[in-house]
């Protein structure tokens, strides 16, 4: 784009004013929640409602982090959702670069049981499911959780890689086979480092679902030593009465590590990161 | 592949070996109450039945109370359920109805046992399956700053309830006289804030046969058309067709709601959440002219045990324990519940003046919760629920409401 | 993409075996995905599906009976699965549209070049909190925000925008609406995420021939943009057309359906008829439904992925 300088403050400004928008719309919902984690149970429903007022203190947060139980719940759930994570982000590379580069008899077929099985409420499901894992002997056990969060995730995960790939010309691979690469040589060093975006995002898509997901890690577990920080939040949600500060510090500390996380990944949806390989 | 293979084998065999070197039985409590105890109260008195009866341990599995329900029912068509349960009256049917609980009745046969000081037992084709160990009652709670303010005395019939919530309605100070939670998430608001009105008035909104009697129902009739009339007269708090029992309660102690029908339960909550707070407790208004015993709505903490617990006998020793005079005693002080035991008595009631105030609002009804052991209970308030604010808003007739909710009724009942 | 010549090559030169090997490997590279699917879903999908034609299943202590088709009969001439299908159409429809443009919104603002990385680092962060909770404390923070006495009504009251407090959750005519913005709130980050990523797939060269050849941003965008990200956008559709049809606990936890089944979407329709009602051969008759509709959407996806090989 070729602008005056004028032209180009006056983009500047308007991009300002669009991200401090957005950000409100994000952040604001966000920023009442981390400020009512700090009040008493009193005052988050007082009104005039204030973002901060006299009941101020850290008292949920103690209370959180006071309890070792809740501590457990923050490891099952970083155990599981990295186990989930790396699992299924290799699956469905692979996956992802078979409905991407080849075409196959069953292709369709397959594409659309996929997408099928992904298409059953969960909450239907839950019995029958539940009644195998326990016939699979894996009820309360990580492995149960892990395979499960794989099942949700793994068609959402194969649609947005066989989407990524599909986005990379295929003379980049092409050139490599003819030269003598396999295709997996293929696969893991050349489309791979170039997709690293879309493996990230997908990453990060089935991290969070597996970290936020809360019927299945209820139903699949028995004992607390194996449940997750959603269901301690659940936990938190009484008969008659919630701890509604200490819901929301558990959930602000929840996504905290989560957020740095992402701070550390983000770099590969920066401009320009990646996209050199593509232009060579 | 194989290494995992290995660590599973291994897995088994461990598995295989701590049940065999294991001599005491292991009872597994699935219930939702732990979590509402104070930390670690609950299973100190696990452990008193521990010490009292060697070799059996007590092994608690506790939820959050909104899912325990779909969970037990999973569980039990699994193969995976608890041997003791915890159970709500609303979910007993149900459960009842999958082959998932054992007859408590065969239970108390196989030990001779004495079922005189269980203050009450839920029966179902005539069989008990549910014994209430912890009782809530739903008295209303009167914010007595706001009624000196009015100059009003806490309501004893409908009429003086009415004329009271007008009296404290304030809109531009965001106060309202009652608030009714009408959620269809957690529809028990019919339960509490709704049908308990026609049960404090003796009446019910089942025939002799106990089956649903809605149409013809003049006692309902009146009740429905009184908070209706409450609703048309801008006294109940807005937010009324999504609100929860939760949130009734913070409006409650926040001062913007002067009344609520509302459990025990909230007793130590309302006075840590706002200790400022200068209310009473009162009988719920009766409709004019009854003088009868009043029906009290409650919730209870009950108890069962699974058709297939391998261990029923030693299931019962638990229950016995638990519905005993020491064991029930000790359950409902830190409860703050009213006991299922006739001759225990919670610490509270002598200590607390509030709790004497209820105790005697208690003796002098009666417990009253219709919806207890019903087929679908939950979702016969949703169905009752629903129609019912169609009605509120005016879109239908109280006639329509109950042909509606007789239908649908007896659709569940079958 | 001209890939003709680069197919010729490679099947003149292959032998035999190397066909063969080249009919197997998509299979093979396709192997842990099948075998993971079909061990933990064909028996579950099975189960439901049988459920869907029988009677008396789970909570019943009468035997099954074999019943037909009568269960797909007695739901789709329901009033109340016709209501709940409108409003899961809106419900879907508006979300994913309005995921889709706030998505790629803030996705394309968070790739401008006129802002440092840092700050857009910053912004990033922040654009993405929706998505960091779990979806039930995402319902309890709205209800929060959106109860009588909530912030929103305050600021609204304080402003003048509105004159009286609003019921947002429990009018009938706001409900449906509340819900759905509060899905759009929960959902957008997933789109904005997978876009940033597509976006850095996106060849530089082709914008600067385009600006070679006179575009503005608004044609470069048209038709550079959007093509190049179509894959990802038919992708990202289908699937949060499926994730909201099955969005279940934030609709649940907010209004339960109602009120007066104003926000009664087939998610919370078949979970009463699964955990209130206790009619699972209903529920699972639902499920079927449910799997019906997006496997249909999911042949659009199919046959576009074709479009996209040819």
């Amino acid at each position: 784009m070729v602008g005056s300088r004028a032209q180009i403050r006056r983009a500047k400004i308007l991009t300002w004013i669009a991200l401090l928008l957005g950000a409100c719309f994000a952040g604001l919902p966000v920023l009442w929640m981390v400020a009512s984690s700090f009040k008493s149970n009193l005052e988050i429903f007082a009104y005039p409602p204030a973002l901060i007022d006299h009941s101020f203190s850290f008292s949920a947060y103690l209370a959180v982090l006071g309890d070792p139980g809740q501590l457990r719940f923050f490891f099952n759930s970083y155990l599981v959702a990295i186990l989930v994570t790396i699992c299924t982000v290799v699956t469905s590379i692979l996956a992802g670069y078979s409905f991407s580069r080849y075409d196959f008899r069953f292709k369709r077929f397959l594409t659309l049981i996929i997408i099928g099985v992904q298409s059953v409420p969960p909450i239907t499901l839950m019995i029958p499911y539940f009644g195998l894992i326990v016939w699979l002997g894996l009820y309360n056990s990580y492995t149960a959780l892990v395979l499960t969060y794989m099942v949700f995730t793994l068609s959402y995960a194969i649609i947005m890689m066989t989407g990524y790939f599909n986005t990379l010309p295929r003379d980049l691979d092409e050139a490599v086979m003819i030269d003598g690469g396999g295709s997996f040589v293929t696969l893991w060093r050349i489309l791979v480092p170039i997709s690293l975006p879309g493996i990230v995002s997908v990453g990060v898509y089935t991290f969070m679902l597996a970290w936020n997901e809360f019927l299945f890690a209820l139903t699949l577990t028995r004992t607390n030593d194996m449940r997750t920080v959603p269901i301690g939040i659940h936990l938190l949600m009484g008969q008659h009465s919630f701890e509604w500060n200490q819901m929301l510090a558990l959930s602000v500390l929840g996504s905290l590590p989560v957020l740095i996380l992402f701070l550390l990944f983000q770099r590969y949806f920066i401009a320009g990161m990646s996209a050199g390989s593509i232009k060579g | 592949m194989k290494r995992y293979l290995i660590v599973l084998l291994m897995i088994l065999l461990l598995m295989a070996g701590g049940a065999a070197s294991a001599q005491d039985v292991t009872l597994e409590f699935q219930q939702w109450w732990e979590p509402e105890l104070p930390e670690g109260s609950f299973r100190a008195i696990l452990d008193d039945f521990e010490a009292a009866n060697p070799g059996i341990k007590v092994e608690t599995i506790s939820g959050p109370y909104l899912t325990t329900k779909d969970q037990i029912i999973a569980s039990a068509a699994t193969g995976t359920m608890a041997d003791v349960v915890g159970l709500d009256g609303a979910w007993v049917n149900v459960l009842w109805k999958q082959g998932a609980l054992a007859s408590l009745t065969q239970a108390m046969m196989d030990v001779d046992y004495d079922d005189s000081e269980l203050a009450a037992q839920i029966r179902l084709a005539g069989e008990t399956y549910m014994i209430p160990i912890a009782n809530f009652i739903y008295p209303v709670f009167v914010n007595l700053d706001l009624l000196e303010a009015a100059g009003i005395d806490p309501p004893t019939t409908r009429a003086e309830f009415a004329a009271a919530a007008m009296a404290l309605t304030d809109p531009d100070n965001n106060v309202y006289g009652w608030a009714q939670p009408l959620s269809l998430e957690q529809p028990n608001g019919i339960q509490n804030d709704t049908m308990s009105w026609l049960w404090a008035s003796g009446g019910s909104m089942l025939d002799d046969m106990g089956q649903p009697h809605l149409i013809g129902n003049e006692a309902l009739a009146e009740t429905l058309e009184f908070i209706k009339s409450l609703h048309d007269a801008g006294v109940v708090a807005p937010g009324s067709f999504a609100m929860k029992e939760n949130e009734k309660v913070e409006e409650f102690v926040n001062e913007r709601v002067a009344m609520i029908v509302n459990t025990l339960a909230h007793f130590t909550l309302i006075r840590e959440r706002n200790p400022d707070l200068n209310f009473d407790i009162t009988a719920l208004p009766a409709a004019e002219g009854y003088d009868g015993p009043r029906g009290l709505p409650y919730a209870s903490w009950g108890i069962g045990i699974s058709a297939h617990t391998e261990h029923k006998a030693e299931a019962w020793k638990l229950i016995d324990y638990l519905t005993s005079v020491e064991g029930n005693t000790k359950l409902t002080s830190i409860a703050n519940a009213f006991p299922g035991n006739v001759n225990a008595t919670p610490d509270f009631i002598q200590t607390d003046p509030l709790f004497m105030t209820a105790f005697e609002i208690f003796q002098e009804g009666y417990l009253a919760n219709e919806f207890t052991g019903l087929p679908a209970a939950e979702e016969l308030m949703r169905q009752m629920a629903e129609p019912f604010q169609f009605y509120l808003e005016g879109d239908i007739e109280l006639d329509e409401l109950l042909e509606y909710a007789q239908e649908e009724w007896e659709n569940i009942f079958e | 993409m001209d890939t003709s010549e680069a197919h010729a090559i490679l099947e003149s030169g292959a032998s035999g075996w190397e066909k063969r090997k080249r009919k197997f490997l998509p299979y093979a590279y396709l192997s842990p995905t099948l075998a993971l699917l079909s061990a933990l879903t064909i028996i579950p999908i099975a189960t439901v599906f049988l459920y869907s034609l029988v009677d008396n299943v789970i909570v019943n202590p009468n035997p099954p009976v074999f019943v037909g088709l009568d269960n797909y009969e007695e739901v789709l001439t329901n009033r109340k699965f016709r209501g709940a299908l409108g409003n899961t159409v809106y419900f879907a429809l508006v979300s994913v549209i309005a995921h889709f443009i706030i998505g790629l919104s803030f996705a394309l603002l968070l790739n401008t070049r006129l802002i440092g990385n840092k700050t857009k680092a910053l912004f990033r962060v922040i654009y993405i909190l929706p998505w960091v909770f779990t979806a039930s404390i995402i319902a309890i923070l709205w209800r929060l925000l959106m109860n009588p006495h909530g912030v929103i009504n305050f600021v609204l009251l304080e402003l003048g925008f509105v004159q009286e407090k609003m019921e947002w959750l429990s009018d009938r005519d706001l409900a449906l609406n509340a819900v759905t913005f509060i899905n759009i709130w929960a959902g957008y980050p997933f789109y904005m995420v997978s876009f940033l990523a597509g976006l850095q797939g996106i060849p530089d060269d082709l914008y600067e021939a385009g600006r070679v050849d006179g575009g503005n941003s608004w044609q470069l965008f048209r038709f550079i943009t959007l093509p190049q990200l179509r894959p990802i956008i038919v992708s990202l559709a289908l699937l949060d057309f499926i994730w909201t049809v099955h969005q279940f606990t934030l609709v649940w936890m907010t209004t339960g359906g109602g009120p007066m089944r104003s926000t009664e979407v087939l998610s919370t329709y078949t979970y009463k008829a699964a955990f209130s009602s206790h009619e699972y051969s209903i529920a699972s008759t639902l499920a079927m439904i449910i799997l019906a509709i997006c496997t249909f959407i999911g042949i659009f996806y199919v046959r576009n992925q074709r479009m996209a090989d040819e």
